[in-house]
């Protein structure tokens, strides 16, 4: 008889939150240096809107601890193949990473543009390792679901592109920005991210064989195809195919990914107390 | 490190008294807990933050219609190479000179990796002290030259304590000894070094199967998935991330439409 963690509404929302903090990032990081001049709109709410989100993440993870206040215990070792043990690390460095952006998106100087895109880049990986280590931690277990299939730093880390780019989208649409070139590129860099995480959901389905019972026909079955295949993957690709012309469809599509993101990381973790 | 100690629990002796669940409660300081129906005499139904030693009742069906007792008192195994310790981000968990798996209470937060990380389902979390609990191998008693509780007070001998590996030469007599009894599915769990999980110190004589019992045929370490799935995710980084340049990629082209 295997055990779970009991981790539930506080690291759901750890691995959302991470999740959207890396890819916003990466996706801001892309812009910043591979974009053009005007995609630097897209970096700054990139930046900007990983920073209090990491900084959240730190505070869920605290927060859920038996013992809050020994959090720092976590900092008197470091475990190389353990992914709490790096996670817990990474997590601060991709702080410094997006805290240094963040600042750095205030400024209008050229030299310091530059800088603020050589740390993007290199931030980029942390944000990477902040979206999908969530995923390795899951899979270093002993139990069926989360372990069997290998993919689930794969998928974790589709779903963080994802549902950062998503956020990208929403913010750029709240804030009146979404127009133009900038706007498109960030659709488009949507569209693929959610069909690669298509992929990468449908092969871990398939490699887990009888282990994703409990996802696929357990007590969280209807929230899963539901939720997450057809409300928070399908019908924003129908939508971003049928209708990109209209703004507003599209930022309906950005909520519907935000949600199925935060489906996934729920019927993953609670699926497993079944 | 000091001479390897294990304990070897010999199924085939167990009376079910529970005399060491009792004994390890005591000794322990290990609250009682509110009962639970198991369809048995088994209570409880598995290890908890006050069940570190647990006596399992198996019945199992006898070709003539008849059932019989699988007796088998279970305990924490002490792996040597532990997914719990592995696991744990803080350092609590530890590996004694005697080559057992124990919480540091002091320094352990909480954050309940081990609980999952157990491929035997031991490690349990204890919300009132906010710490992960198991069986610590009496840890007290044998640095002051005395063995486990559980050991002390087993009346049949059932549950053994000593250094490993005179342990071990004497479970594989044992083992012969019932093949040449008849019983023919009579074996050793964990007590092998060369076999999962690098031998547990805590090991077990069975008179079936090990499913039988409720224990994995082939535990896996948890972490052994590490490498492959972190490659993966390096793997799928790049996907996206090769995706994300040809979605922002500057083409050289004037950008469309105005921006506002």
């Amino acid at each position: 008889m295997l055990k779970n963690p009991g981790w539930e509404m506080l690291i759901v929302c750890y691995f959302f939150f991470g999740g959207i903090a890396g890819g916003a990032f990466f996706a801001a990081a892309i812009a910043d240096n591979f974009g053009s001049a005007r995609d630097g709109k897209v970096a700054r709410v990139g930046y900007l809107l990983s920073l209090p989100l990491v900084a959240l993440c730190g505070v869920l993870l605290i927060a859920d601890l038996g013992v809050p206040l020994r959090f720092l215990n976590m900092m008197r070792t470091f475990k190389f193949s353990d992914p709490m043990s790096i996670g817990a690390w990474m997590l601060g460095v991709f702080g410094a990473f997006s805290f240094a952006c963040s600042a750095l998106s205030f400024t209008a100087s050229e030299s310091m543009i530059a800088l603020r895109r050589k740390l993007g880049f290199v931030g980029m990986f942390f944000g990477f390792f902040l979206a999908s280590y969530t995923g390795v931690l899951l899979s270093a277990t002993a139990l069926p679901l989360w372990s069997d299939a290998r993919l689930m730093g794969a998928l974790f880390l589709a779903s963080g592109a994802s549902t950062g780019i998503a956020a990208i989208s929403l913010i750029l649409f709240l804030i009146g920005a979404s127009t133009g070139e900038s706007w498109r590129k960030v659709t488009r860099a949507d569209r693929f991210s959610i069909i690669f995480e298509l992929v990468v959901l449908a092969a871990l389905v398939v490699l887990l064989g009888s282990a994703a019972r409990p996802l696929t026909m357990g007590h969280y079955a209807p929230l899963f195809w539901g939720g997450l295949v057809v409300a928070g993957l399908l019908v924003p690709l129908v939508i971003d195919f049928a209708g990109h012309r209209m703004r507003a469809l599209t930022a309906v599509a950005s909520v519907l990914v935000l949600a199925g993101g935060f489906i996934l990381r729920y019927v993953m973790l609670m699926s497993a107390h079944s | 490190m000091a001479r390897t100690l294990a304990m070897f629990t010999d199924t085939t002796l167990c009376i079910g008294c529970r005399a060491c669940q009792v004994a390890c409660k005591s000794w322990n300081e290990l609250g009682a807990e509110p009962p639970e129906w198991t369809g048995g005499y088994q209570n409880h139904a598995h290890f908890t933050d006050q069940t570190f030693r647990l006596v399992r009742f198996i019945e199992e069906p006898r070709p003539n219609g008849d059932m019989a007792w699988l007796l088998m008192s279970d305990v924490c195994k002490h792996c040597a190479q532990a997914g719990c310790l592995d696991a744990c981000p803080t350092g609590a968990i530890y590996r004694t000179e005697f080559g057992t798996v124990n919480i540091n209470q002091d320094v352990c937060n909480g954050c309940r990796y081990c609980v999952s990380s157990c491929p035997f389902g031991v490690v349990s979390f204890n919300e009132d002290t906010g710490t992960a609990k198991k069986c610590t191998f009496c840890n007290d008693r044998i640095h002051n030259g005395l063995g486990p509780a559980c050991a002390k007070a087993c009346p049949t001998e059932s549950i053994q304590f000593g250094f490993r590996d005179e342990l071990v030469a004497k479970a594989q007599k044992r083992v012969e000894t019932l093949k040449g009894m008849g019983f023919k599915d009579a074996q050793l769990y964990g007590a092998d070094s060369n076999g999962f999980l690098g031998g547990l110190n805590a090991f077990f004589l069975l008179l079936s199967k090990p499913s039988t019992y409720n224990l994995p045929e082939n535990p896996k370490l948890p972490q052994r998935n590490v490498f492959v799935d972190s490659l993966l995710s390096v793997g799928s980084a790049l996907i996206v991330g090769v995706g994300a340049l040809l979605a922002f990629r500057d083409r050289g082209r004037n950008d469309g439409g105005p921006d506002a």
